[in-house]
């Protein structure tokens, strides 16, 4: 827009200063209204100059001349006789003051204009401030950054343009000179006494003079420029690195703002002006070319200039060349820079400075670990799928808008290393475990635009690659521990010798991954108890933590992350809405625990994880007695396997405490500080599933609640005897819905048969409990070991600690009512037999039993829930349905039985093991596959899903004849997809099925889990069955009615 | 280019402003009384010319022939309110011939002419000239430092009032307090030296860089050992004895002229460029720089170095060819200017912060001079 529209745009502040301005200037403001654009297109400073009077006289006259014209022309009507009379006015006093003085003029209007300028910048400026009020723009230091950028940029922009018109100028000069050189310009002929030649000699010695000049001036001109080109520079860059600390910060789930879209506008623009001023200088030293002289000034300082500003160029374009999003898996948003080998993963790289050559073409190249740190046995990778791009160019209807490279599923797989012989996972093998060793992906791009050609290199932030999924949470720590402590970004050696990190900054840190989680950080208080815990009593801000003290397995089994990054997964998998509405006190050390609830009402409870096992949640409650200090009990802690099957608000609405005189009654009453149970936790409730009529008329309705016992004689009155009881076991309530059937016996009364059993160190120990609607069947025959009764089980340590002492629980052939669950909860090693009986289901949960054997019996259903069972063998039996849910069995055994159906969970399962029977339908469901991962372990035993087996297809002992040809020796079941086979067959009696366990890598292409077009794990859509009790009424197996009671 | 007085044999050197060596502490203490009263003075005559000055904006200086490096300079002291001070008051050369070749007087021509005009800028043509007379040719690149004690020198010795070639001195000169000790006996010399500018090496002993400015500082006031081929002749030895060197400031100008040795040579003659980062202050508190027994002054004449920054010369370029250019803060508007030959424009101190330097770029700005001026005591 012309200068003078600006001008009459202003705000009337500046508007004032303007009119200021022409009040007492000789220019009067007629004028330079009415002839505002031609006026703004002379180059009004050049002919101020004292040696080009010409060219002011000539401006002069220019100038009256076109007032003249305007006066004689038609336009101006009546109405305008005023404008008239005063343009004739102001003609004549112009002439009058500057007929002799042109050059005079010329500097007047010259400043004036400049002055003009000067206003409309601060009028500008201000108009741009005002919106924004000043204080906030003070406290937003950001935003008043940008636009300290934004205003610098259109400078630039402006000084620019300015500099281009000097240099039209310039142009046009030497033009002039050139011509009047060539033509009067004689040498050889002597003419030194003509004074005609020696008065034009020196005027072109003259013009020669305003030429260098003007050269010089242009030069001056350009060095300013470049210098303030420079302070923008320092100011992009320090926005890059402020983008870079918060794209770090973000990898390790700091909230922020990582976008690069108003630094690529920045970066663009200013590298455009830069290739725009390179241009410029090209054409002035073509200038020098056509027209030199001694001590030209384009001579000396043009190269100078081209240098300087071509080192600028260079050192932008270096910058501005960033990975924008660092490596990640794609189902890992959330914790990048954690590769597994065979994953696919992605990693993408952008030039900020937005500008190419349409014709060329500029090739983006990735290399892993270009400069291997010298470390004993680092690992070596290769980069499967090509590792060079072409640089594209996104649309602006892309998202990805922009100079890019995007490399999209990549792999990695290690080099294979014969001389070391490491040949498989490595670890232990060099100073450094696979988790701590660091691995870079350097970009390198063959820039070349306008002539400027020069090799860009940007590198990722390191990332751990793993082999296993059960390794992504160290590394996940080693991730966080570089990120969080390293000032060099490409410090391959960091964990040589890693840094202790300091507690606010770990604090920090360790907050974010709970922001990032279940979308809430961890409060002051959290951060003490955690501070305490690490620090004891007295932690203060100074204090730092060793990484060894981090990640590394201390006293209680299990390093400090492990403990928090259980807490996460168990918030990420089930409490993640309690948490991020603060119902979860969470991090409360017992003594703490104490201090809050003392003055609370009886029933006061709070919910907090557990410190003593791992992913473990509990509540716990203050009651006051008629005499005595207040007691404080807890429950023994919920982990992901329990609340897999009933939710914590769930469990808290129903949760019963029963007194052996007592009817069971909810000691959760309030949470703490005093809102009442269904008003805080009301909103989480699932919704029950009475009064649906139809459903009533096939099946009981049912539900799970967790129940405690406290037996009469028995006095926790200290905390240290809250500890040691017991947790109580899951018990069954059966609500026949007033279906005639009769009153479900013993419900009133039920019997616990297991007391103390371990809660000390509640996850090595086993916990059995069963509830029973009859007494009765609480004495099952060879439980001598574990002395249940109502005293509760003595000797906890019986089944503790995994000690491998083989310990036989043996629930015997009880006369378990049908409709009654019988849940066996274990987690110590050994043996877990469950006799012959008619349980209408049998539920066992998690463990690390030897042997779990369950002995024939009419169960309705078995469903070991996940557990490391050495082996699990079910005996024959009436069983209705066998389910066995994630686990690590090493051999699963059914034997002869008359299962209904048989479904086997993920887990690596050394063997599975089908004895003649007539299960009904075996079924294995795709679990975590990730678990087992691991180069060997990664096999799919069964990649059925497209085989499509239907029952009785002949298909199917063909197919198990070829599993059973495979020579299969012993090995990990990875991961079982949907398969439906049917064990009646003959062929598949008697071992049919042994040899699945293996070796499988070869037998068909099909089943290579690498390919991208099977199912991977991850992707499979069919549903883990968490729960029995979810899915139960989809199973017909289980068949409660009341035909059975009778 | 490149000031040749620069790094030698590792030891620190001053650079003495020329017939500026006081021997006697009691001339210095004389010195200090009678500065007394022309400080009065000074205060006085800023509020004279003050008013003048106020018109002293920014007006650039046309280059005339590689003369960056001396409008620079020009600028730093016309910018000068205190300078400009003292130049209004010289006696006006009686003939032309002189008026021609007095270097003062056509400062203020210049001056005049600057504030005179609405013009952009103006050619100081005719002081060149009168440089060229005394030896400041054109068409040669000077090194900034160099030249700074040249023309200073020049408008010194030119000025015909006693009262303001004191003025002027007091307005410059720093004194310190040369101490020599022999190690070996309890020999001592002491020495005072004046002056102009305070030549602060930007690398330590062992060639690492320092990192501030008021490491700079401290470095240069640390008592340094002179010992091997060092050694100094001890007159109470009799013999070459190993000394310990060691400076202490006396006194602080109101205009303190701080120049960074940026061009070093090492064992040979090629002289390269320091362009590495280092920060200088917009405050600068010397009693916070320097420690009690780097000092020899009272405590009362310490409470007054408190400097604020008033202009950076910069340069740009290699030691071979290169630009200077300055950022002067305008003592009347309290705005920063820079100052590119004919081209000036308003910057703000981000713009001086980037002539801290940098590591990687070898051919931007990178500041030369700094000029700090003393604080008004409030």
């Amino acid at each position: 827009m012309a200068q003078w529209q600006e001008v009459q745009g202003l705000a009337n502040a500046y508007l004032e200063q303007v009119h200021r301005l022409y009040a007492d200037a000789a220019l009067p403001m007629v004028v330079r209204q009415c002839l505002a654009a031609w006026i703004e297109d002379q180059n009004w400073r050049q002919a101020a100059e004292p040696l080009s009077s010409s060219a002011a006289r000539m401006l002069f006259h220019s100038l009256l001349a076109l007032l003249g014209e305007h006066l004689g022309s038609p336009g101006l009507g009546d109405e305008d006789f005023m404008l008239k009379h005063n343009l004739r006015k102001a003609r004549r006093d112009l002439q009058a003051t500057f007929q002799e003085r042109p050059e005079e003029f010329a500097n007047l209007v010259a400043n004036l204009l400049q002055e003009e300028r000067r206003i409309l910048r601060q009028g500008q400026a201000g108009g741009q401030a005002t919106p924004a009020p000043s204080p906030a723009a003070e406290s937003n230091p950001q935003s008043n950054r940008e636009q300290q950028i934004q205003q610098r940029l259109a400078e630039f922009r402006t000084a620019l343009q300015e500099a281009e018109r000097a240099f039209r100028h310039l142009e046009e000069q030497q033009d002039a000179f050139d011509f009047c050189y060539k033509v009067h310009y004689l040498p050889g002929e002597e003419r030194t006494s003509d004074p005609e030649y020696t008065r034009q000699m020196q005027a072109l010695q003259a013009r020669l003079q305003v030429l260098d000049r003007q050269r010089r001036e242009v030069l001056a001109q350009l060095q300013q420029l470049l210098g303030r080109s420079e302070t923008l520079r320092d100011f992009l860059l320090q926005e890059l690195e402020a983008w870079r600390e918060r794209q770090q910060r973000a990898c390790m789930g700091a909230p922020g703002d990582t976008r690069l879209r108003p630094l690529e506008t920045w970066f663009t623009e200013l590298g455009q002006g830069l290739f725009q001023l390179l241009q410029l200088l090209r054409v002035l030293g073509e200038l020098r070319v056509q027209l030199t002289y001694e001590r030209d000034p384009l001579k000396a300082e043009t190269p100078l200039l081209e240098r300087r500003l071509k080192e600028q160029l260079v050192f932008l374009l270096q910058r501005a060349f960033v990975v924008e999003q660092q490596p990640s898996m794609p189902n890992a948003s959330k914790r990048p820079l954690v590769l597994r080998t065979g994953s696919k993963f992605s990693v993408r790289a952008r030039l900020l400075v937005c500008l190419h050559d349409l014709n060329h073409h500029m090739e983006a190249k990735i290399h892993i670990d270009r400069e291997p740190p010298k470390i004993k046995g680092f690992r070596r990778f290769n980069i499967l799928t090509s590792n060079s791009k072409t640089l594209e160019a996104g649309d602006n209807h892309n998202a990805r808008e922009g100079l890019i490279c995007d490399f999209q599923y990549l792999t990695l797989k290690e080099q294979k290393d014969s001389r070391t012989g490491k040949g498989s996972k490595g670890a232990g093998e060099g100073p450094l475990a696979v988790t701590e060793e660091l691995h870079l992906i350097t970009f390198t791009l063959a820039y070349s635009y306008r002539g400027l050609e020069l090799e860009l290199e940007t590198s990722t932030l390191p990332f751990v690659i793993i082999s296993n999924n059960n390794q992504l949470s160290s590394a996940w720590a080693s991730i966080l521990w570089f990120n969080m402590l390293s000032s060099d970004p490409k410090e391959q050696h960091f964990f040589s010798s890693p840094p202790p990190a300091p507690w606010s900054r770990l604090s920090e840190v360790l907050s974010w991954q709970f922001e990032s989680v279940a979308e809430r950080g961890l409060s002051e208080e959290h951060l003490l108890m955690l501070a305490e815990k690490l620090f004891g009593s007295k932690p203060s801000p100074e204090s730092t933590l060793a990484w060894n003290k981090f990640s590394k397995d201390g006293a209680s089994g299990f390093s400090f992350w492990a403990w928090l990054d259980g807490i996460l997964g168990l918030l990420q998998e089930h409490l993640k809405q309690l948490w991020k509405d603060g119902l979860i006190l969470g991090f409360v050390s017992r003594k703490k625990e104490k201090k809050l609830l003392k003055g609370k009402r009886t029933g006061t409870f709070l919910i907090r994880f557990s410190e003593s096992i791992l992913g473990g949640v509990t509540c716990t409650w203050v009651e006051h007695p008629e005499s005595g200090p207040p007691a404080f009990r807890a429950v023994v802690p919920y982990t992901a396997a329990e609340l897999a099957s009933l939710a914590l608000p769930d469990i808290i609405r129903d949760y019963q405490l029963l007194v052996e005189e007592n009817i069971p009654e909810n000691p959760l009453r309030f949470l703490y500080p005093d809102t009442p149970r269904d008003e805080a936790f009301g909103p989480y409730y699932s919704q029950r599933q009475d009064g649906n009529l139809t459903e009533q008329k096939k099946y009981l309705n049912r539900r799970l609640i967790r129940v405690s016992s406290r037996q009469a004689n028995e006095s926790w009155q200290t905390e240290e005897d809250l500890v040691a009881a017991t947790e109580n076991l899951e018990t069954l309530q059966l609500q026949p819905h007033g279906l005639g059937t009769p009153q479900p016996r013993g419900l009133g009364t039920p019997q616990v048969t297991s007391g103390n059993l371990g809660l000390p160190q509640p996850s090595s120990a086993g916990t059995v409990l069963v509830t029973a609607a009859s007494p009765a069947s609480m004495q099952p025959a060879g439980l001598g070991t574990l002395q249940p009764g109502p005293r509760g089980l003595e000797p906890p340590q019986l089944l503790q600690g995994g000690s491998g002492g083989s310990e036989l629980l043996q629930p015997g052939i009880g006369e378990l009512d049908p409709q009654v669950v019988l849940q066996l909860v274990t987690s110590g090693q050994g043996m877990l037999q469950v006799g012959p009986g008619d349980a209408g289901m049998l539920q066992l949960v998690p463990g690390d039993a030897g042997m779990l054997q369950v002995g024939p019996g009419d169960a309705g259903m078995l469903q070991p829930v996940p557990g490391d069972a050495g082996m699990l063998q079910v005996g024959s039996g009436g069983a209705g349905m066998l389910q066995v849910g994630p686990g690590d069995a090493g051999m699963l055994q059914p034997v002869p039985g008359d299962a209904g159906m048989l479904q086997v969970g993920s887990g690596g399962a050394g063997m599975l093991q089908v004895g003649p029977g007539d299960a009904g339908m075996l079924q294995p469901v795709p679990g975590d596959a990730g678990m087992l991962l691991g180069p060997e372990a990664q096999r799919m035993l069964l990649g059925l899903g497209d085989l499509d087996q239907k029952p009785g297809s002949p298909d199917v002992p063909e197919f198990l004849q070829l599993l059973t040809e495979q020579e299969l020796s012993s090995g990990t079941l990875g991961t079982l997809e949907v398969a439906e086979l049917m064990p009646n067959m003959p062929e598949t009696t008697a071992g049919g099925l042994q040899g699945l366990d293996s070796e499988l890598e070869g037998s068909t292409v099909l089943l290579d889990p690498h390919d991208p077009f099977l199912p991977q794990p991850e992707d499979t859509t069919v549903p883990i069955v968490k729960s029995l009790f979810t899915g139960a009424a989809d199973l017909p197996p289980l068949h409660i009615d009341a035909s059975d009671f009778q | 280019m490149g000031q040749r007085s620069g790094r030698e044999e590792r030891s620190k050197r001053l650079e003495l402003a020329l017939n500026e060596t006081m021997k006697a502490e009691a001339e210095v203490q004389k010195n200090k009384e009678e500065a007394e009263e022309p400080k009065e003075k000074d205060q006085r005559t800023t509020l004279v010319f003050g008013v003048a000055d106020l018109k002293n904006g920014a007006v650039g200086l046309y280059n005339v022939g590689q003369t960056c490096c001396l409008n620079s300079l020009l600028q730093v002291f016309l910018m000068n309110i205190r300078f400009t001070g003292i130049l209004r008051r010289i006696t006006v050369p009686p003939h032309a011939v002189q008026k021609k070749r007095n270097v003062p007087y056509q400062m203020l021509l210049l001056l005049e002419k600057m504030q005179r005009g609405k013009q952009k800028a103006v050619s100081p043509t005719d002081l060149t000239c009168c440089l060229s007379v005394h030896g400041v040719k054109l068409f040669v690149q000077y090194d900034a430092a160099q030249l700074f004690l040249t023309l200073w020198n020049l408008i010194k010795k030119q000025m015909k009032k006693l009262e303001l070639v004191e003025e002027l001195r007091y307005l410059y000169t720093i004194c310190v307090q040369e101490h020599l000790a022999c190690q070996k006996c309890s020999f001592e010399t002491k020495r005072y030296s004046s002056m102009i500018t305070l030549p602060l090496p930007l690398l330590d002993s062992n060639s690492y860089m320092l990192k501030t400015l008021e490491d700079c500082l401290q470095y240069f006031f640390q008592p340094e050992e002179l010992t091997d081929q060092n050694m100094c002749f001890c007159e109470q030895c009799g013999r070459k004895t190993p000394f310990l060197q060691s400076m202490k400031l006396v006194h602080l100008p109101q205009t303190l002229t701080i120049h960074l040795k940026r061009f070093c040579f090492e064992k040979s003659a090629y002289i390269h460029k320091l362009s590495h980062y280092l920060p200088f202050p917009q405050d600068l508190d010397f009693n916070a720089v320097l420690t009690e027994n780097q000092c020899e002054a009272d405590d009362i004449k310490k409470a007054g170095w408190q400097y604020e920054l008033f202009a950076v010369v910069a340069h740009s370029g290699s030691t071979s060819c290169g630009h200077y250019c300055a950022y002067i803060r305008s003592l009347t508007e309290c705005k920063w200017y820079c100052f590119n030959d004919s081209e000036v424009c308003q910057v703000s101190w981000d713009d001086v912060k980037c002539t801290y330097g940098h590591s990687s770029l070898h051919w931007g700005e990178t500041a030369y001079l700094l000029i700090y001026m003393k604080k008004c005591p409030q």
